[in-house]
């Protein structure tokens, strides 16, 4: 989604008029997978595929957030540790870690996520613009927040970014 | 910006391919002329097809300025054809012409960076006036020389006035004639379906036949300027009527049905030709067609200029072309293949040898006895080697394209710094694998400046006499097959590089890594590689930007090759590029450090042992060194230097591996072997590109037949 769309939706519903925060579309899908107790999303149009946690061929040189590279069906994917990219502690890597392949304009990343846990709509309604988290790692990478029902907020990761950082 | 048109996108690939070729052929015919300084009528009429072809397919791609200045050019090429004595001034002509080229390639490099069908069209209204003017000059001595004799020609018109005023009288003969011509034959010929633009494809099979017919007429009349035509070609067919020169209407046929598109054909003896609709068909609308009543005994061209340009400029240009689309005349034997579909046939080479090597060394099979199983992965093992050979073959183009281009370069240079030079070329024909070729060009050409700014044009011809050299320097550049491995080498005989001068500037940058006094004289000369090191003061058009030399090398590494300086002070300099004939495919040692396997290229290992403790030296530093036969060696370990951990760190558990590149060589400490494979080279990925691996020592990764990755590692970063 561009930033446009989002501003879009966080000034609707600013705005304080009722009628048009009422007014709710669907803009698109996300998948959401929790870090720790977090639970984060990407917009499924940059999803590849879901694997499950297979051996990383170590890489020299490279930060420690970079765990490697895999043989994705004869293709060399990069995998990138979500956790330790955002500064939190590295736990061990459980049957339920999965890799998500992501790409976005012919460059590919595979992420390491603890868990898979949903797709679901999302709604003009529910965005918010980017929270001021604690985590200034993390931070960077957020590109807009999605809240739900229950109050819980899901953080919605730009992959522009996470795939094209500089350094 | 301009946009291109739409529907034609599918055709861009086409019009550049065929364009780019054209202009190949016109840079090589200039060259060759130049040097005789005189052109030869075959020349001019070459050049004229050119332009007029290039004039055609630009018009019907939507391209005006460039349609416009090959119409132009074309113009003034018409001039000369019919006169070619009135040339008094041949340089003056060579200058345009190779501006026209110039500017043809400029906009051809815009119109492929197009952003979603957004291109930025160039202003040649320069140039266009540059060549009325000249066209007019020459018409203008035309007229003189023939005491006035042909004001038509002299007249600037546009088109139909010379047209008209040269035509041929039996061409003019029956100009309003409604019937079909006496003894003329009348055929309706059909397109293939779906080829699209059938009017000019109509309109270019009329020029295909032109020359071999002394009356000619067809209906529409109006194909090359109006593109509704197309579908009344479709639906009711091209009606061409006439007789030819010599009498054989078979042979007419002939050409019709050999023709590029043409499905069919069917002869419609005296059939009128809707008469009132085309009174003046035969009367071309512009000069270009006035070649049509020159009667030729030349060999018409099998096929409309638009896709293959003609046979005899295909044979002379065939190096040039690289063989793309050579051998008009045998059309069955050579097709033009998209370059990404031989990419993707050799991914899949990649892969089969990749899978292969997983189905034959199958932990399943481990301690079965399958004597037949063995025979067959051995024949599967012979036949996938012949079809990678087979593959690699394909993709394999001769050099002499990119040392054509050189020609030029030397050309506009010589112009430049009025200096004479010789320019040699030796074994153009060397094949190496088309994504080599691209990447050589631009490191060639600035070696070839280099030679010419620093190596010819530092030493003044007082110097040069004074070294007992011939006043005209030399420049060479020569290709050979060397033992799996293209040789290139680049050399002058002009003033060298002084060691005392490039040390005094690497100095003075700070470029040095040792002591000065223990430099060789060959790592000296070898420091002009280094990024930022340019020894001329002075920033001139064609070196001295100090970015040249490290693009060189490293456009080099880039696919696989290495580049080496060997010059002699007051003798000359000579750059000796090594690069594999292909990068994509290399015979691989692999081996174990820690959890990871590394591959070694086999070409750079020159043993692999055990050590024995006596061998080891340490020198004052603490650096371990090794002793082979006399000779020390630094050891480099690899888990130290890639950061692995493993549990053998004792050199006399391990092995090491002698290898050498570039002239250098050192040992590197592994594991253990684990055996040789030939592997397919992958670039790391793009997300990875950031973070420079390949100066870390490593070149790439290879899928092994287990499915796991090794990391290929690149000898020469390593080493340096």
């Amino acid at each position: 989604m561009t930033n446009d769309v989002i501003r879009e939706a966080v000034a609707k519903q600013q705005s304080g008029d009722r009628k048009l925060a009422a007014e709710n579309t669907i803009l698109g899908k996300v998948m959401t997978f929790n870090i720790g107790d977090q639970v984060y999303g990407i917009e499924i149009q940059y999803v590849i595929e879901i694997i499950e946690m297979t051996h990383i061929t170590k890489v020299p040189h490279v930060p420690n957030y970079i765990k490697g590279i895999i043989n994705v069906r004869s293709k060399v994917v990069p995998i990138v540790d979500i956790r330790t990219r955002f500064g939190k502690p590295e736990i061990p890597y459980t049957s339920r870690t999965c890799i998500i392949t992501l790409s976005l304009n012919d460059v590919s990343v595979g992420i390491i996520v603890d868990s898979v846990a949903d797709v679901e709509d999302i709604h003009t309604s529910d965005i918010s613009a980017t929270p001021q988290s604690r985590n200034v790692n993390e931070n960077d990478f957020i590109q807009y927040m999605i809240r739900s029902e229950n109050n819980t907020t899901k953080l919605i990761l730009d992959v522009a970014k996470l795939l094209d950082e500089e350094e | 910006m301009a946009k291109i048109e739409p529907g034609m996108e599918a055709m861009l690939d086409v019009y550049f391919f065929e364009t780019n070729s054209l202009l190949e052929q016109l840079d090589e015919i200039l060259l060759r002329t130049e040097q005789a300084n005189e052109f030869e009528n075959e020349d001019i009429k070459e050049i004229f097809r050119i332009m007029h072809t290039i004039k055609g397919s630009s018009a019907m791609m939507g391209f005006e300025n460039l349609s416009t200045l090959a119409h132009k050019a074309e113009d003034m090429f018409f001039v000369i054809r019919e006169n070619p004595d009135v040339i008094t001034d041949v340089s003056f002509v060579y200058d345009l012409v190779f501006q026209v080229s110039d500017s043809y390639k400029a906009q051809i490099e815009a119109l492929q960076n197009n952003v979603g069908g957004e291109y930025e069209s160039l202003d040649f209204d320069d140039l266009i006036n540059k060549l009325i003017k000249a066209r007019d000059k020459l018409s203008n001595e035309v007229t003189e020389g023939e005491g006035g004799s042909a004001p038509a020609e002299t007249a600037p018109a546009e088109s139909t006035a010379p047209a008209e005023s040269t035509a041929p009288a039996q061409a003019v003969s029956a100009p309003t004639a409604p019937a079909a011509e006496a003894g003329s034959t009348t055929v309706r010929v059909f397109f293939e379906d779906g080829c699209q633009m059938e009017n000019l494809r109509a309109f270019l099979l009329i020029n295909t036949i032109r020359d071999e017919c002394s009356y000619l007429k067809f209906t529409p009349e109006d194909v090359e300027t109006n593109s509704e035509t197309s579908k009344e070609i479709v639906e009711n067919g091209f009606i061409i009527s006439f007789i030819p020169n010599n009498g054989k209407v078979d042979y007419i046929l002939n050409l019709i049905h050999g023709a590029m598109n043409v499905q069919s054909y069917e002869v419609l003896e005296n059939v009128a030709v809707e008469p009132a609709e085309t009174p003046k068909a035969e009367i071309p609308p512009e000069p270009a067609k006035q070649e049509t009543v020159a009667p030729k005994p030349a060999p018409a061209p099998a096929k409309p200029a638009e896709k293959k340009p003609e046979p005899t400029s295909v044979e002379k240009a065939q190096a040039a072309v690289a063989g793309a689309n050579g051998g008009a005349q045998q059309k069955q034997s050579l097709i033009s293949v998209n370059l990404a579909k031989l990419d993707t046939l050799h991914d899949i080479v990649g892969e089969i040898i990749t899978t292969e090597s997983m189905v034959i060394s199958n932990p399943d099979l481990e301690g079965l006895e399958l004597e037949s199983f063995n025979k067959a992965a051995r024949d599967l093992k012979k036949l996938t080697g012949e079809l990678q050979d087979t593959v690699m073959s394909i993709r394999m183009v001769p050099l002499a394209g990119v040392f054509q281009k050189m020609n030029r370069i030397v050309r506009d240079m010589r112009k430049k710094l009025n200096r004479d030079v010789d320019f040699v070329l030796e074994g153009e024909d060397t094949e190496v694998d088309k994504s080599i070729v691209d990447n050589l060009q631009d490191p060639l050409m600035h070696l070839v400046r280099n030679c010419m700014d620093h190596g010819i044009g530092e030493e003044s011809p007082e110097a040069r006499a004074a070294a007992g050299k011939p006043p005209k320097g030399t420049i060479k550049l020569s290709a050979q097959n060397a033992s799996g491995e293209v040789v290139i080498v680049v050399s002058d005989d002009g003033s060298g590089i002084d060691p005392e001068r490039v040390m005094a500037k690497a100095k003075k940058m700070g470029l040095l890594t040792k002591p000065e006094n223990e430099y060789t004289e060959r790592e000296i000369q070898n420091m002009i590689l280094l990024p930022g090191f340019s020894t001329n003061e002075e920033v001139t058009e064609f070196s001295g930007r100090g970015v040249g030399m490290d693009v060189v090398k490293s456009n080099i590494e880039k696919c696989g090759g290495q580049i080496i300086v060997d010059s002699k002070k007051g003798a000359g300099t000579s750059f000796i590029i090594k690069i594999p004939l292909t990068m994509a495919i290399i015979d691989g040692m692999e081996i174990n450090v820690g959890d990871l396997v590394f591959t070694v290229p086999i070409s750079t290992i020159r043993e692999s042992f055990k050590v024995e403790p006596e061998q080891l030296v340490n020198d004052t530093g603490g650096k371990e060194m090794i002793m082979i036969r006399g000779v020390v060696y630094p050891i480099l370990r690899l888990h130290e230097k890639f950061m692995i951990d493993t549990e053998v760190t004792k050199l006399e558990d391990g092995i090491l591996l002698l290898v050498e590149t570039n002239n250098k060589s050192m040992c590197i400490f592994a594991d253990r072997l684990i055996g040789e494979q030939q592997v397919v080279v992958k670039p790391f990925p793009k997300y990875l590109s950031r973070y420079n691996m390949k100066g870390e020592g490593l070149s790439g990764c290879t899928i092994m037949g287990d499915g796991s990755i090794s990391l290929i590692i690149d000898t020469n970063s390593l080493i340096g």
